[in-house]
């Protein structure tokens, strides 16, 4: 019988348990476990459940895994503010993310005030036009909702990523274009929704008068 | 709805924990210039080999293979000017001694003569006080130098092995260093100083390489000139120029004194005397007009009045490698100060 079945039988028969559990041992077994990597390993693995990132071969997500910069963040730490100049493309390894919209330009009837958009979840990625366009403004803000663990990829490394690794940087271009042309799409479908209600609604109002 | 608020307190120690970090990091290197001058050298060399190494990866050799081939190639090609030109230039060196008493002899009966014409046309006696003080004062300088070649050479050979070990592990190791500080960088400014120091890194390494090319054209331009004219010590004059060449507006004077006073005593007020103006004159107008403009200037864009101020405090407080560095280090508090500025004003 394992020492887990046996402690599991003990438990079934309301026996007493022992007071110190074998820990060590338990360690040990565990760690001796060859499957089991280092957490260096996973971002590759983590890498791969991206769809975004599935023109990368395993061989590119390792040398793109090198690249990025894990970061690690406190509960309802700023990750970066509205207004900041922003370099980097962050992807969510752990945790969730809250993406907040600061209404600065309050009037003085109505105060500036912040609006929740949407909370990001694990390998949801955020931030990608900083690194296309030359000077890039955050147009919202991302706070760790209960402290996340972030990747990040920056200007300089992308930089860096082109002169050492071509192929590769050029495959994390066009994944980060599909990103923007996927965003774009759904807003040029927004915005036609809202001209053809703006445009209804105007028909109401001329209308009704 | 959740709140944006920095975790103050632990932010606030992390920040502290950091920018102290690198201020000591700072004080430590100029409090030690025996290591931080080798450092600095080896980084400056560093800066100018590197890209090869990027170029040698995408022709598919693995980046220990291609640091490897950076290195060795470094490695032989400064050999060929240690055997050759060092021995060369200190003989070159050995011999300006006994040029010096010449010098020396030809501007004290200038003088004479000078003070005598003085003398019968304006029946004013010029004293030589200042004069055999300033002469005494040159005197002495330029035999302490040449006495202290030795001990020059001496650190040179501290440096031939040092500079290579720093380039070697720079070249190897310096992402791991890199990626080192970028973990210490706390969050809150972590975007903004990783920029911020790749800008201010490219910046100078673009700016050395600059003046790499710059000096070497203006050294290469005056040796073969004075080849050409049949001067003596024409490998050191060159060399001298190319030097003093990195240091702004001062610089190329420097450069020029000891040629002048040379060519003047050894073959007087004549035709190899105006060449030799002439050669000087013409390679710092190509520099000035040509080289400087198309290579330099677009690297630093600093007033006038900021490099002279900075080049006189660099040489206060490192001699002349702080004349040299002065450049880029005004570079790079004018790219923080104007970060700041923006961060004060923006808001």
């Amino acid at each position: 019988m394992s020492y887990e079945d046996e402690i599991n039988q003990d438990i079934l028969n309301s026996k007493k348990l022992p007071e110190k559990l074998e820990i060590s041992v338990l360690r040990y077994f565990w760690q001796s476990n060859p499957l089991i990597g280092k957490k260096t390993d996973s971002i590759p693995r983590f890498l791969r459940k991206i769809d975004v990132l599935s023109n990368f071969s395993e061989n590119e997500l390792r040398i793109l895994a090198k690249y990025l910069h894990l970061r690690k963040f406190q509960p309802g730490e700023v990750i970066f503010k509205q207004g900041e100049l922003g370099v980097g493309f962050y992807l969510l390894y752990n945790g969730y993310a809250d993406i907040i919209v600061e209404n600065t330009e309050g009037t003085d009837e109505v105060k500036p005030s912040s609006k929740h958009i949407l909370t990001l979840e694990k390998s949801d990625y955020f931030g990608e036009l900083a690194l296309l366009q030359e000077i890039s403004i955050r147009n919202a803000s991302a706070v760790s909702r209960q402290g996340c663990e972030l990747l990040g990829l920056f200007k300089p490394d992308l930089e860096e990523l082109i002169n050492h690794y071509p192929v590769i940087a050029a495959k994390l271009l066009q994944s980060i274009s599909l990103i923007v042309a996927n965003r774009l799409f759904s807003l040029t479908r927004e915005v036609q929704e809202l001209k053809y209600k703006l445009s209804s609604y105007e028909k109401d109002q001329d209308a009704s008068n | 709805m959740p709140q944006i608020s920095i975790n103050t307190k632990r932010e606030r120690f992390k920040l502290i924990f950091f920018i102290s970090t690198l201020l000591l990091a700072f004080i430590g290197l100029a409090a030690m210039p025996r290591v931080s001058i080798p450092l600095l050298l080896g980084y400056v060399i560093f800066l100018i080999v590197y890209p090869a190494v990027p170029t040698l990866e995408k022709l598919g050799i693995n980046r220990v293979g291609s640091i490897w081939i950076v290195f060795s190639a470094l490695i032989f090609f400064s050999i060929y000017p240690f055997v050759k030109v060092v021995p060369t230039v200190t003989a070159e060196i050995e011999n300006v001694q006994y040029f010096l008493p010449k010098i020396e002899k030809y501007v004290t009966k200038k003088y004479e003569e000078l003070r005598i014409e003085v003398r019968e046309k304006t029946s004013f006696e010029i004293g030589d006080k200042y004069f055999f003080q300033a002469l005494d004062w040159i005197r002495k300088t330029s035999t302490n130098i040449l006495l202290n070649i030795p001990k020059i050479l001496a650190s040179l050979l501290e440096w031939i092995f040092f500079i290579p070990l720093i380039i070697f592990f720079l070249l190897k190791d310096g992402k791991k260093f890199k990626r080192g500080i970028l973990k210490l960088t706390p969050n809150s400014i972590f975007e903004r100083f990783y920029f911020l120091s790749h800008q201010f890194n490219k910046k100078l390494g673009d700016y050395i390489f600059a003046k790499f090319v710059e000096a070497s054209i203006v050294g290469i331009t005056i040796t073969s000139g004075l080849l050409i004219l049949n001067v003596r010590f024409a490998l050191l004059f060159g060399l001298i120029a190319a030097i003093t060449n990195i240091i702004p507006y001062v610089g190329p004077v420097i450069g020029f004194i000891p040629g002048l006073l040379f060519s003047l005593a050894e073959y007087g007020p004549g035709t190899t005397l105006g060449a030799v103006i002439m050669l000087f004159v013409v390679a710092n107008a190509i520099d000035i007009a040509i080289v400087f403009p198309i290579l330099v200037s677009k690297v630093v864009d600093l007033h006038p009045l900021t490099v002279v101020v900075s080049v006189i405090l660099g040489s206060q407080w490192l001699g002349m490698v702080g004349m040299i560095i002065s450049i880029p280090f005004a570079a790079a508090l004018k790219l923080i100060a104007q970060e700041v500025y923006k961060e004060i004003y923006q808001e």
